[in-house]
């Protein structure tokens, strides 16, 4: 293996066809669109250089605003209970006492498999507040409790945003299923001969050896919070008046509705910047410790010797 | 013997291989079109079945257009891919014309004589501001209609509303009844911008085109005031409660079901409501703020035509056949909606009748030599920055969580 690692021009020749391709449809348009954001163009004829006046224009209008606080919101609900009940489910279904385990693995992936345009129109449904299921329940329990969900100006995004978590907190469930799964039982024996409790065995060692799946399902809710769109897009448009408009939605609507693809793209900019901040951070976050404990040592160790 | 054997044989075969050559070459043409319910399906159909009798050898091969304010059209013209026909509408115009991607059909729409069959009325659809055809118009001035299921006021005890005040009765009496008022497509930011251009209209002839034109502000008193009517409306209970999440299906269901008793929409409306509601359904003049204001503004109507229909891509292989095809189609288009459609509000004169108008086509049509002023649909506006605006903030309007001031305040600034 280290021979061939050793010889660069069969390394180049294997990373190549996928670093070409991830140079050709990802790296570059990633450069067009900051390229892009500093022209007025419509996104046929010639761009025009404008400077930085579609990000002055972005940041003074109040509908920026709004939509980095929905991609918040939105995040942090989607994180929250997509971590929350997948890991809660994921612990249930590895317990062999728990019965039909093996059915409620697949009940909670179903969400997954269905199309979201179907899902949100049962979510539309559901929501609606004249006939919707949520407000009928409550009328025939007697309560007077009525929500106008996906009209409201403050609980749109919040509708909209569960049914998202609602959605895709199967994916999470399955990732971390797959990560239980990884951790040797060895480790679970020697807890059960320690006389771990099951909530002490978990929350010991195995959300802690899970640690690179969180990080990962973290990454996945968050920054899907940030850029935000196809629910937005099938539920509300974005309204009422700006109240879902996320920063995904404000450059589909720039570039595809007035066709203003320069202030659009700027509005992409910053978005990537945004889902890149979070990355970083969420790395930093989750850094393994000991691990750069030990590399910091040998590095220092190294300079030693060679001083 | 066998010489003259093999001079037939050889004359066989080479006929053989002459015969598709001699035979009139197929043209395919690609047409970008919109094919999504009767009213556009129908019309289409009409126009290949007669394409196929007076150009037997083009062939349309259809891309139906996605509802996508030209999203597609514009990433073909960016690839320089678009088809031989589109069909397209004023807000995309400008950008195609700019990249020389619309033919001009002066010359097609002289020879084929579609010019001179084009309406006075509709003459204005047809040149752009140059001066030039860009795209052969087959749809003649529209209108929003404020349908009413009459049925359901009589049965209310109530008359037909004219003034602001009389629609709040209305409305109080229709939600003790369990009836929506007036059912609101209000997912589509055009038909709240329409919504609120009828409400303005009452206050300025000019509604929402003059702001698009920029011959008014959304900060003038009229704007103002037809704001906070809305607004007023909207709070007493108007639309149903779930407005903005609403699709036009849904809205439209509620009104022909019987469980709305208003609903707006274009005057393309009138032949499923007809069909579904009889003579229950009629169409009524905007409400007014005062009885008076009224009787001044009965005739200025919301909507109208504006410069779209078949263009044609200049850089297509077959653009002069492409062209009278398109010229064809529109004609074959008027036809269908008149005769088929039950809609005479066409572009060209094709010379057709139809003697078995709706009641309430009838009296459109009647009404129209009345009309003092019309207005504009979002998609006839030339400034996307205000359709776009005018769409979210009237939506936001109508959703009832938004104040008179951050709609006017909002528009001015995306204006600005």
């Amino acid at each position: 293996m280290n021979r061939y690692l050793a010889n660069k021009k069969a390394v180049a020749l294997f990373v190549a066809p996928a670093l070409i391709l991830f140079i050709v449809f990802v790296f570059v348009p990633i450069i067009q669109v900051f390229y892009y954001s500093f022209f007025e163009w419509d996104g046929v004829n010639q761009a025009t250089f404008l400077g930085i006046d579609n990000y002055t224009k972005l940041f003074k209008s109040t509908v920026f605003s709004v939509a980095n606080l929905n991609g918040l919101k939105f995040g942090l609900l989607i994180t929250i209970y997509q971590i929350f009940f997948a890991t809660i489910f994921a612990l249930a279904v590895s317990d062999k006492r728990v019965p039909f385990r093996k059915f409620f693995r697949t009940a909670y992936f179903i969400p997954v498999v269905l199309s979201v345009t179907i899902v949100c129109q049962l979510w539309v449904s559901i929501f609606d507040a004249d006939h919707g299921l949520l407000n009928t329940l409550m009328k025939r329990l007697g309560s007077s409790w009525q929500q106008n969900w996906l009209n409201g100006r403050y609980s749109a995004i919040w509708a909209v945003a569960f049914v998202n978590a609602w959605q895709w907190m199967g994916y999470q469930f399955a990732l971390i299923v797959a990560g239980m799964k990884s951790i040797s039982t060895d480790y679970y024996e020697a807890a059960e001969l320690d006389g771990c409790t099951a909530v002490q065995t978990h929350w010991y060692m195995t959300l802690p050896l899970l640690k690179d799946t969180y990080n990962f399902c973290l990454l996945v809710s968050v920054t899907g919070g940030i850029k935000a769109f196809t629910e937005i897009q099938i539920m509300t448009r974005g309204g009422p008046g700006q109240a879902t408009n996320t920063l995904a939605y404000i450059m589909y609507k720039q570039a595809f509705i007035t066709h203003k693809y320069g202030y659009g793209l700027s509005a992409a900019s910053i978005l990537v910047l945004e889902c890149l901040v979070v990355i970083l951070v969420l790395n930093f976050l989750f850094r393994d410790r000991d691990e750069a404990l030990l590399r910091r040592e040998a590095r220092r160790a190294g300079k030693g010797a060679k001083a | 013997m066998k010489k003259l054997l093999a001079l037939i044989l050889a004359a066989v075969m080479l006929l053989a291989v002459m015969a598709p050559a001699l035979a009139e070459e197929k043209v395919t043409l690609k047409i970008y079109a919109q094919y999504a319910d009767d009213d556009t399906k129908v019309p289409y159909d009409y126009a290949v079945e007669k394409l196929a009798e007076a150009y037997p050898n083009v062939e349309l091969e259809l891309i139906v257009q996605a509802q996508d304010d030209g999203a597609t059209l514009l990433s073909l013209a960016a690839a320089k891919n678009l088809p031989d026909i589109f069909q397209t509408g004023a807000g995309i115009m400008p950008t195609l014309r700019a990249s020389n991607q619309m033919m001009v059909l002066n010359d097609v729409a002289e020879k084929t004589g579609f010019a001179d069959k084009v309406f006075e009325s509709a003459k204005d659809f047809l040149y752009a501001d140059d001066g030039n055809i860009y795209a052969f118009p087959y749809a003649g001035n529209e209108y929003v209609l404020w349908f009413i299921n009459k049925a359901i006021f009589a049965d209310a005890g109530l008359e037909v509303p004219t003034t602001y005040d009389e629609l709040l009765n209305c409305i109080e009496v229709f939600k003790s009844k369990d009836i929506v008022p007036l059912a609101l497509f209000g997912q589509e930011g055009w038909i709240t911008a329409a919504m609120y251009d009828t409400i303005a209209t009452r206050f300025n002839a000019g509604g929402i085109k003059a702001l698009d034109r920029g011959e008014a502000k959304i900060t003038d008193e009229a704007y103002v005031e037809a704001a906070k009517a809305l607004y007023d409306l909207t709070k007493a209970g108007l639309f149903q409660a779930s407005v903005t999440s609403t699709n036009y299906d849904q809205a439209s269901e509620l009104f022909l079901s019987g469980k709305a008793a208003m609903f707006l929409n274009g005057q393309w409306y009138i032949e499923d409501a007809t069909k579904a509601l009889g003579d229950d359904v009629c169409w009524i003049a905007y409400p007014a703020p005062t009885a008076e204001v009224f009787e001044q503004s009965k005739n200025a109507f919301s909507g109208s035509g504006s410069v779209a229909g078949y263009a044609v891509n200049p850089d297509s292989p077959n653009a002069e056949l492409a062209a009278e095809v398109a010229a064809f189609i529109s004609e074959k288009y008027c036809e269908a909606k008149i005769t088929l459609r039950n809609n005479p509000l066409v572009a060209v004169n094709t010379g057709l009748t139809n003697d078995t108008l709706p009641p309430m086509m009838q009296d459109l049509v009647a009404a129209i030599p009345e009309m003092t002023s019309t207005t504009a649909f979002t998609w006839g506006l030339t400034n996307t920055t205000f359709t776009n605006a005018i769409g979210t903030w009237t939506q936001a309007l109508v959703s009832g969580e938004y104040t008179v001031d951050e709609f006017v305040e909002e528009i001015a600034a995306e204006m600005e």
